[in-house]
């Protein structure tokens, strides 16, 4: 019993990790423009960071290293550290995008402007990080987090016709509105889902937790059930968004847009349980990203790190940790619309991808770390394909941004 | 105990005995035997030995940031004898614990300047 309710624990903890304000704003915009069409690229990008997460899992456990950690090892100096000053920027943004999302969250449920709730956003996930125990941590925001189950039910209620969906999933059309933006949005919705903090952190939450080989099947399990639910929550995103805007064709900019079919279909219950979702994974995914942006930074160096150390004995950690946070804030004080701030934070991740994957790949092929615990062929033969399409994507991604404009 | 120094010693994690992180493999000291034999000497840790390393503008760079969170730069870099080494594996493990180094002059000086100010730096929230 015990067991069970440890693996729930962790798949909640897994798709908390998994939805972000990335996914709030790609899959819904992508539903709204193009009904179903994208529903592939979701079920791609699940499959591929379920694989990338074992790998990452598999290394922590294994050596008791971090994914971050090995990087320098293998790159050497000069490489890591354009590596680390890429994915700490890209971390950062990704930090500001969540903070504004916890910010509109709240301004959705007192109706006070987002931008005097940055502010109180970023004091409350420093503190969370400064204070609160990791696995504490993780499941608050995972549990919570599943109230966005309410966009599935939502659809029941919604004047759903679901062959139409079906059809719309198995049809890839670009409803007219040209192949380019049809593709920007592929792009930015794939990097919403392999967003490279969510592997910094799985790995670097697996060093923390002291995971050891016995810990393997646990870690699998949380990752294969864990990301494929974060994976239907999206989905479910995106059909809410279909059904209720694609027949008319019109653009999401809002999240208030988002919310509002499923405050629709079930009235104050339905927008209650839509405030406290897109709050719990915004603020799970500021954690996340204000820890994975220190990680990042600490392991590179060498530093202590991690929350299992009081502050004082990580205080290159923390201080990071609070740069970084202080970073997200300035970022939204510019009083830039957060929304389009996800939006250039997802063509940013596209383009730093490959610098995650392809360590992990790597180290995960390394005896020296692994031991007999190498990848096998099939493992390699997923990983290396979908390595391919990550550098496709990261390649594309600033061409199809100028092209279409973001997506305009 | 014959060792490839630039792929199985530099830039690995060096962990103390209590399984603390002390920094990396930055640099590495040679020095000369009567014999007129190099030997490795020490293993250096810092950022400033790193910066040194790196060299060009980014090196510069690190070792002056290094240099700003400090009260007396220049940082010297912290030096392991090879004699603390008890073990070679996926990382540099050390005979003794990290208090028994001299601390890093960066740690010490965030933590006095910063952490320390702030109310409960002394608990681990784990």
């Amino acid at each position: 019993m015990r067991k069970l309710l440890a693996v729930t624990l962790g798949v909640l903890s897994a798709i908390g990790g998994f939805v972000d304000i990335g996914d709030l704003v790609a899959a819904s915009q992508a539903g709204a423009r193009f009904g179903m069409a994208h529903a592939w690229v979701l079920l791609v990008g699940v499959v591929g960071i379920c694989a990338y997460a074992e790998m990452s899992g598999r290394i922590a456990a294994v050596s008791g290293r971090a994914v971050f950690d090995l990087v320098r090892e293998r790159l050497g100096p000069r490489v890591a550290l354009l590596n680390l000053v890429a994915s700490w920027l890209v971390t950062v943004i990704t930090l500001a995008a969540e903070l504004g999302g916890v910010a509109l969250a709240l301004q959705l449920a007192t109706g006070l402007s987002y931008l005097l709730w940055v502010p109180v956003a970023a004091a409350a996930v420093w503190l969370v990080l400064w204070r609160l125990r990791f696995e504490l941590m993780e499941r608050i925001f995972g549990l919570a987090g599943l109230a966005l189950l309410v966009f599935a039910v939502a659809l029941f209620a919604l004047p759903t016709d679901w062959a139409r969906l079906g059809h719309g999933a198995l049809h890839v059309g670009s409803a007219g509105q040209g192949w380019s933006v049809y593709w920007f949005v592929a792009v930015a919705l794939f990097a919403s889902t392999v967003s490279p903090y969510e592997v910094f952190f799985f790995s670097s939450g697996g060093v923390e937790e002291n995971w050891s080989t016995r810990d393997l099947a646990h870690a699998r399990s949380n990752v294969l059930i864990g990301f494929p639910v974060g994976g239907f929550l999206a989905l479910s995103l995106i059909a809410v968004a279909a059904v209720a805007y694609h027949p008319s064709g019109t653009s999401l900019d809002t999240l208030d847009q988002v919310a509002r079919p499923v405050a629709t279909a079930l009235g104050g219950a339905g927008l209650a349980a839509v405030v406290l979702a897109f709050f719990a994974v915004t603020f799970g995914a500021a954690l996340e990203t204000g820890l994975s942006a220190a990680y990042a930074a600490a392991q590179y160096f060498g530093w202590q790190w991690g929350k299992r150390v009081s502050p004082r004995e990580a205080a290159r950690f923390h201080s990071v940790l609070l740069v970084s946070v202080l970073l997200g804030v300035l970022m939204l004080m510019t009083t830039v619309d957060p929304v389009r701030l996800t939006e250039y934070m997802l063509v940013l991740s596209a383009v730093v991808l490959p610098l995650t994957y392809l360590p992990i790949l790597v180290v995960a092929n390394d005896r020296g770390y692994l031991g007999d615990r190498v990848n096998g062929r099939w493992t390699n033969l997923l990983g290396a394909l979908f390595l391919l399409l990550i550098v496709a994507a990261s390649v594309a991604a600033i061409p199809l941004a100028i092209i279409t404009r973001m997506g305009r | 105990m014959r060792l490839q120094l630039a792929k199985q010693l530099l830039d690995r994690q060096i962990v103390d005995a209590d399984g603390r992180l002390v920094g990396r493999v930055d640099d590495i000291a040679f020095a000369v035997d009567a014999d007129g034999h190099p030997y490795v000497d020490c293993l250096l840790t810092g950022q400033g030995a790193l910066g040194q390393r790196i060299d060009g503008w980014i090196g510069r760079l690190l070792v002056a940031v290094a240099d700003r969170f400090t009260d007396d730069p220049p940082v010297p870099p912290l030096r392991v004898p090879l004699a603390q080494v008890a073990r070679l594996d996926s990382a540099v493990r050390l005979r003794c614990p990290a208090s028994e180094l001299p601390p890093s002059p960066v740690e010490s000086w965030l933590r006095r300047h910063l952490v320390d100010r702030i109310p409960g730096s002394h608990r681990a929230s784990g």
